[in-house]
């Protein structure tokens, strides 16, 4: 044969999928009802069969360009029908793990913030740091009289921490994501039909109203459950964009007195900040409220679906816990504060809140979460070589 | 004192072997069916494969070596309700339903004429109608007529019997229980289709022109509801484009866990029907994996030899109605060719796959796919597909042994 294709099947790759939990993969016997079965998958060369044998064949190369694992929403409509119980949809979820880790950078911060069994030494690195800060610049106790969170952790040093630390993980991002779309082109053969911007904005359109991911059958409640956690995450990016602009535009530090004088003298009046500061908070605690409620409902609609016990998903259990736990965790201490509590419970919560909100922010391009990069990415390439399903 | 007699539950293709074969050699057999007529599955069979001779041929030569043979003891309409002893020494309990015609019945139509009252005919799979009163096919065994009166809608119509010449409808006829004792007991209970209906994406009872392979049978046969032109059930317009859709519901965890063994050789020999009936038809089969098994694979070559039979790697998983032509729509991912398929069609077939009659007997062991291994105690065997899926020429060398099986015991104990 002239074009003969050879095929190095990557055995420790296939071991990995399977410890990660992909260990129904083996089962498939390739008859395709999953590809038919799928809602989102397209007509010419559609998924996930093909993954599935590409995954039983430790096809490693193959898949790491895969633009079409990331076109899967995890509807699980094809495990459902699926006659052999082979789980395209976990094993899926399985091979965007492994392909975030795959283009980890650096590598180590993969392995650190991306495996579940190494969660203690990833929420550990947050914890000695904020000890070491609060250890140098002397503020290693729990302040007298009123609760006041910035007396304990000044706001000043959590920007300090955070802003750097941020601008490193994006950057970080910048590099996994730049490789991802090299892999994405050298994955296929066709070539972009369309421009990028145009399928940018018809992707993010996608994204805003959760339109692929409503055409699911067997998991609308997941929908909706995601929805509410991803817009509880933009209001509370927002809200921390606003807060920003309150202490260094308005120099207007929390807790946000109506009487400051420099916003009073900005304003011309109380009322005005008055009603500023209950809009604020408002908007936080609604979507904080947000994602509560939808982190709450993911894992109701996970246990629901597969039982705890399962180790298909332990990437997926591990930040769907940090989701809930940030959102748990920062309400709790705006209630204790609130309702002046032991000052020991409350800025000890507060504390876990910060540890929680590293995890995940700075560990964003290796947990869960870089889904939502890779995600958009790929789908705006499948857009650009207009093979994505009509929505 | 040890019975010789040997009772087969199950007068279909295997029953019959097992009996005429322990008869033949001088054992008194009875045989037990619970439909009116002998045969069972096979009757409802167009042809065999790979020959695709008529199957009513050889089981006419297996009716014709019961006929004559006094060893033989043929009940129909009739169910074991209970059975206890050891071997050698069994006890069962027959219920005998009325049939409420006699052996006077000569098989003249006269009462079905007069018969007011039409029923659906499951011979047939419910695709066309009989009289209340009606011979249950043409080569039925017993030669004679069953009047179905749980159909009957005035219970003082007696148009039949007033029809009837020769007296041979007794109204009055009430179920039988009859005891015996026998040393075996052979379940050849055989098997039942697979409820196409369970399987939600495949259109069947919703989309009208999804048949099953049995419903296939019947409609291919010269004594099936449309005399053997294979028409289509929505608007009896000619199939000329038909998909066979393979492990519909078999090798499939959420319905059967097992292969059936024989739908992807019934399927092979129902493209041949469709081919030599209309030469300018097209069949396409959708699989899995094609199993033609040993020398099958012959009949497998021969049928893709055909161009206008495609075999195609991809397991139908969608079938909706075509609201333009009335015909149906199948999605399959085409495995090797690279891409989703959406194949028009007149008809589609689904290969449904064999389920055991019987699943629940306290005097029986099953297996985990629910089929007979034997008795819990000696003495007691399964043969044919109540023991495992399996073709008639493997169902009947099966029946053959256990005919031996069977006669050993009666001379063991």
């Amino acid at each position: 044969m002239a074009d003969k294709t050879v095929f190095t099947p990557d055995v420790k790759f296939v071991r990995e999928l399977k410890e990660a939990g992909a260990d129904t993969m083996k089962k498939c016997y390739q008859c395709a009802t999953c590809s038919v079965i799928c809602p989102l998958s397209p007509d010419d060369k559609p998924f996930p069969r093909k993954e599935m044998v590409m995954a039983q064949w430790g096809l490693k190369d193959e898949l790491v360009k895969s633009a079409d694992i990331w076109l899967c929403h995890n509807c699980n409509d094809c495990s459902k029908y699926c006659p052999r119980g082979a789980k395209p949809g976990d094993v899926l979820s399985i091979l965007r793990k492994s392909v975030i880790q795959e283009n980890a950078f650096p590598k180590f911060m993969g392995t650190i913030a991306g495996e579940p069994k190494n969660i203690w030494q990833a929420l550990l690195i947050p914890v000695v740091l904020f000890l070491l800060v609060l250890g140098v610049t002397g503020h290693l106790n729990i302040p007298e009289g009123e609760i006041v969170f910035s007396k304990f952790f000044p706001v000043h040093y959590i920007d300090q921490i955070f802003v750097p630390l941020t601008g490193l993980a994006v950057v970080l991002f910048g590099f996994s994501i730049t490789r991802f779309w090299k892999n994405l082109s050298e994955g296929s053969d066709l070539k972009p039909k369309a421009e990028f911007l145009p399928s940018f904005i018809e992707t993010l359109k996608e994204i805003m109203t959760h339109s692929k991911f409503k055409k699911c059958d067997e998991n609308k409640d997941r929908s909706t459950a995601h929805m509410l956690v991803f817009y509880g995450f933009i209001g509370l990016a927002i809200t921390t964009a606003w807060a920003v602009f309150n202490l260094y535009v308005l120099n207007w530090e929390s807790p946000y007195p109506a009487n400051d004088p420099d916003v009073v003298a900005l304003f011309g009046s109380e009322t005005i900040p008055m009603i500023l500061k209950v809009v604020f908070k408002l908007f936080a605690n609604v979507s904080a409220l947000a994602l509560l409620v939808g982190g709450s409902l993911v894992i109701a609609n996970r246990m629901k679906e597969r039982g705890v016990d399962t180790v298909t998903s332990s990437f997926d259990w591990v930040f769907a816990g940090m989701v809930l736990f940030v959102g748990a965790s920062g309400m709790l201490a705006q209630m204790f504060r609130v309702a002046d509590f032991p000052p020991m419970i409350a800025y000890a919560t507060y504390f876990l809140h910060l540890v929680a909100a590293f995890f995940i922010i700075i560990y964003m391009p290796y947990s869960k979460l870089a889904h939502f990069v890779y995600r958009t990415v790929a789908i705006t390439y499948t857009k650009m070589q207009k093979r994505d399903v009509e929505v | 004192m040890s019975s010789k007699s040997i009772l087969i539950v199950g007068g279909g293709i295997s029953g019959i072997t097992t009996a005429v074969e322990a008869a033949e050699v001088g054992y008194n057999t009875v045989l037990v069916e619970k439909n009116a007529y002998l045969g069972g599955r096979v009757a409802q069979l167009n042809k065999y494969f790979p020959k695709l001779c008529p199957p009513y041929c050889g089981l006419e030569m297996n009716l014709r070596r019961i006929k004559p043979n006094p060893k033989i003891t043929v009940y129909t309409m009739t169910e074991v309700e209970s059975v206890s002893g050891t071997e050698g020494n069994y006890t069962a309990t027959l219920k005998v339903s009325p049939r409420y015609v006699n052996e006077k019945c000569t098989a003249c139509n006269a009462c079905a004429e007069a018969c007011p009252v039409e029923t659906s005919n499951d011979f047939n799979f419910g695709m066309d109608k009989v009289k209340a009163i009606h011979l249950p096919h043409e080569m039925a065994y017993p030669m004679r007529y069953v009047l179905d009166k749980d159909v009957c809608t005035d219970s003082s119509c007696d148009a039949c019997v007033k029809a009837c010449k020769y007296d041979a409808i007794d109204l009055g006829m009430k179920p039988e229980t009859v005891e015996l004792t026998v040393g075996s007991i052979v379940y050849a209970t055989g098997w039942n289709p697979y409820q196409a209906e369970k399987m939600d994406n495949l259109g069947y009872g919703t989309v009208k022109n999804v048949v099953t392979n049995m419903m296939m049978e019947r409609l291919a046969s010269p004594n099936g509801p449309t005399k053997g032109k294979i028409l289509r059930p929505s608007d009896k317009k000619e199939a000329k484009k038909v998909v066979f859709v393979q492990c519909a519901g078999s090798r499939d965890e959420n319905h059967l866990n097992y292969c059936s063994a024989i739908c992807c050789m019934a399927s092979l020999k129902q493209a041949t029907y469709v081919r030599d009936q209309y030469p300018d038809s097209e069949v396409v089969v959708a699989y899995i994996d094609l199993r033609a098994p040993g020398k099958y694979e012959d009949f497998l070559n021969k049928v893709d030899a055909d161009e206008k039979i495609t075999l195609m790697k991809g397991k139908v998983a969608k079938i909706e109605e075509d609201p333009a032509t009335g015909g149906v729509i199948l999605t399959a991912e085409d495995v090797e060719g690279g891409g989703k398929i959406y194949e028009k069609a007149d008809m589609a077939v689904l290969a449904t796959g064999m389920v055991s009659s019987v699943t629940q007997n306290s005097v029986l062991q099953f297996e985990e796919n629910g089929f007979i291994v034997s008795g819990t105690s000696a003495g007691i065997y399964s043969t044919g597909v109540a023991k495992r899926p399996s073709d008639v020429t493997t169902s009947i060398q099966d029946a053959t042994g256990t005919a031996l099986k069977s006669i050993q015991s009666l001379v063991r104990s």
